[in-house]
C-alpha cells in the first residue's frame, strides 16, 4: 500500500542542496511517510543553552517478506544515503551548524513484520554512518540503539562525543516518542545530536581515573 | 520568562493512505516546562495574580516560536496545559484560558477563532493529544485534527507544561463533505 510511486530514473545532485523544504523527489523515491524533528533547549548556568535534537524518517520496509537470505546491499545503498541527508539537514538546522554539534547518535526501529537486520541495514553501513558523520563534522563511531517495535514506542537514543567517543562528559541519551510509527511494514530511522555535555557532568574522565581492577574487591569496606 | 526546558517538534506527513500528500502536512508544537505558580500554596481561591504574572509572558514566548518552526502560513491551531501531579488541572486552565495568553498566538497567526485545548494532569512523560481547528472558522471540517505529543521528563509534580500547536493545512487526505452540506 505504501510502495513508492514508480519514477523514471534520474540523477540529482544532493551534495549542496538543502532538503529542509525541498525534498518531495527524495521523499517519493524512498516512499517517505513522515519526517519529524524534535529540539530540546535547556538553559544552563554556564553554557547558556544546551540544545539536543532528533530527526526521524519513517519509510516502508523495502525488504518485507524477502527472507533471511536476501541480499540487503542494493536497497541499502539506494536508500541509506538519502536518509542520512534528510536527517543531517534537520539536525544542522536545529543546532545551528556542524560547529555546534558536540555529540551524536543514531537509531532504527523496524516494524513488527520486519527483521531486526532490516533496521540495522539502514544505519550500520557507511552509506548512512559516513554521510551522517561527515555532515556533522565528526570522526567517532556513532553509537546507536536498534530494535523491533510497535507504533507509539519511546526510544532512548544514545549519544557520545563526535570526535572523542570516550569523553565521559558527553555520554547522554535523548528520549524520543514515535507517535503512529513504525507500522508493521515500516522502519523508523533516527539521527540525534547535542550541542553540549550532560548538564552537570562531574564524574571525572579516563584522564582523571586511577587504575581500577578487580583487586579493589579484595578490600571492600562496608 | 523562566522555564526548565523548551521543546520544539515539527512533524511532516508526506504519504497517507498510500498516496503522496502534496503539499506535505506540517505540524509544529512548542512546549515550555515551567514551575507551577501556585505550587505549595494549598488551595488558592484567586488565581488572577498568578495568571497576571505568567500567562502573557508564556504566550509571548511560545507563539512566535510556533510560527517560526512552522515556516509556512498557519491554517489550524490548538493548545495544551499538562499539570504535574501536585497541582490542580485548574492551574493549567488558568494559564491557557485567558486572552492574555491566547491573543499572542492569534495575533502572530492572524487568527480569530478560539483555540481548542487539552487540559490534564499527569506524571512526567504523560502522552497527550492536542486538538487543532481552523484559525478563522472553527466549523471548517477539513482542519479538525489532533497531534500526539509526549515530552520526556516533564511535567514534574510541581510543574506545568504549556504547549501551542500549529498546522499548515487540514488533514493529509481530508475528503469529508463540509458541515454546510448537512445543514
Amino acid at each position: 500500500m505504501n510502495a513508492p510511486l514508480a519514477q523514471p530514473p534520474q540523477l540529482i545532485d544532493l551534495s549542496s542542496r538543502s532538503t529542509l523544504d525541498d525534498y518531495q523527489d527524495v521523499a517519493q523515491a524512498i516512499g517517505l511517510r513522515k519526517i519529524s524533528c524534535t529540539v530540546e533547549e535547556v538553559p544552563h548556568h554556564e553554557l547558556g543553552v544546551i540544545t539536543r535534537a532528533t530527526a526521524t524518517a519513517v519509510i516502508p520496509n523495502p525488504w518485507l517478506g524477502t527472507g533471511t537470505s536476501q541480499d540487503l546491499s542494493e536497497r541499502t545503498e539506494a536508500i541509506a544515503p538519502l536518509l542520512a541527508k534528510l536527517l543531517a539537514d534537520r539536525l544542522l538546522d536545529a543546532l545551528g551548524g556542524a560547529h555546534k554539534v558536540e555529540a551524536f547518535g543514531k537509531a532504527a526501529l523496524v516494524g513488527s513484520d520486519g527483521e531486526l537486520e532490516h533496521a540495522g541495514a539502514l544505519i550500520h553501513t557507511p552509506f548512512f554512518g559516513n554521510l551522517l558523520r561527515e555532515a556533522l563534522d565528526g570522526s567517532s563511531i556513532i553509537c546507536f540503539v536498534d530494535g523491533r517495535g510497535v507504533p507509539g514506542e519511546t526510544l532512548r537514543v544514545p549519544m557520545w562525543h563526535k570526535s572523542a567517543a570516550a569523553t565521559r562528559t558527553h555520554y547522554q541519551t535523548l528520549e524520543l516518542f514515535l507517535p503512529d510509527a513504525p507500522h508493521a511494514g515500516e522502519i523508523a530511522v533516527i539521527a540525534a545530536a547535542s550541542s553540549g555535555p550532560r548538564p552537570h557532568a562531574r564524574i571525572g574522565d579516563r584522564t582523571t581515573d586511577r587504575t581500577i581492577t578487580s583487586e579493589i574487591l579484595k578490600g571492600i569496606q562496608l | 520568562m523562566n522555564y526548565r526546558k523548551l521543546v520544539t517538534i515539527v512533524e511532516e506527513i508526506a504519504t497517507e493512505g498510500g498516496r503522496v500528500v502534496d503539499p506535505v502536512a506540517r505540524v509544529a508544537i512548542v512546549a515550555a516546562v515551567i514551575e507551577n505558580p501556585w505550587a505549595g500554596q494549598g488551595f488558592v481561591q484567586d488565581l488572577n495574580p498568578g495568571i497576571d504574572a505568567v500567562a502573557s509572558d508564556l504566550g509571548a514566548l511560545l507563539a512566535p516560536r510556533v510560527i517560526e518552526a512552522l515556516g509556512a502560513p498557519l491554517e489550524a491551531y490548538g493548545k495544551a496545559a499538562i499539570v504535574g501531579l501536585d497541582g490542580e488541572i485548574e492551574h493549567g486552565s488558568a494559564l491557557i484560558h485567558t486572552l492574555k495568553f491566547g491573543n499572542h498566538f492569534r495575533d502572530a497567526a492572524n487568527a480569530t477563532t478560539l483555540l481548542p485545548a487539552v487540559e490534564k494532569r499527569g506524571p512526567a512523560g504523560v502522552q497527550f493529544d492536542i486538538p487543532l481547528k481552523h484559525f478563522t472558522d472553527a466549523t471548517i471540517r477539513s482542519h479538525h485534527q489532533s497531534v500526539e505529543v509526549k515530552i520526556a521528563d516533564a511535567p514534574h509534580a510541581g510543574e506545568i507544561l504549556i504547549a501551542l500547536a500549529g498546522a499548515t493545512r487540514g488533514r493529509p487526505q481530508e475528503r469529508l463533505a463540509a458541515l454546510s452540506t448537512e445543514q
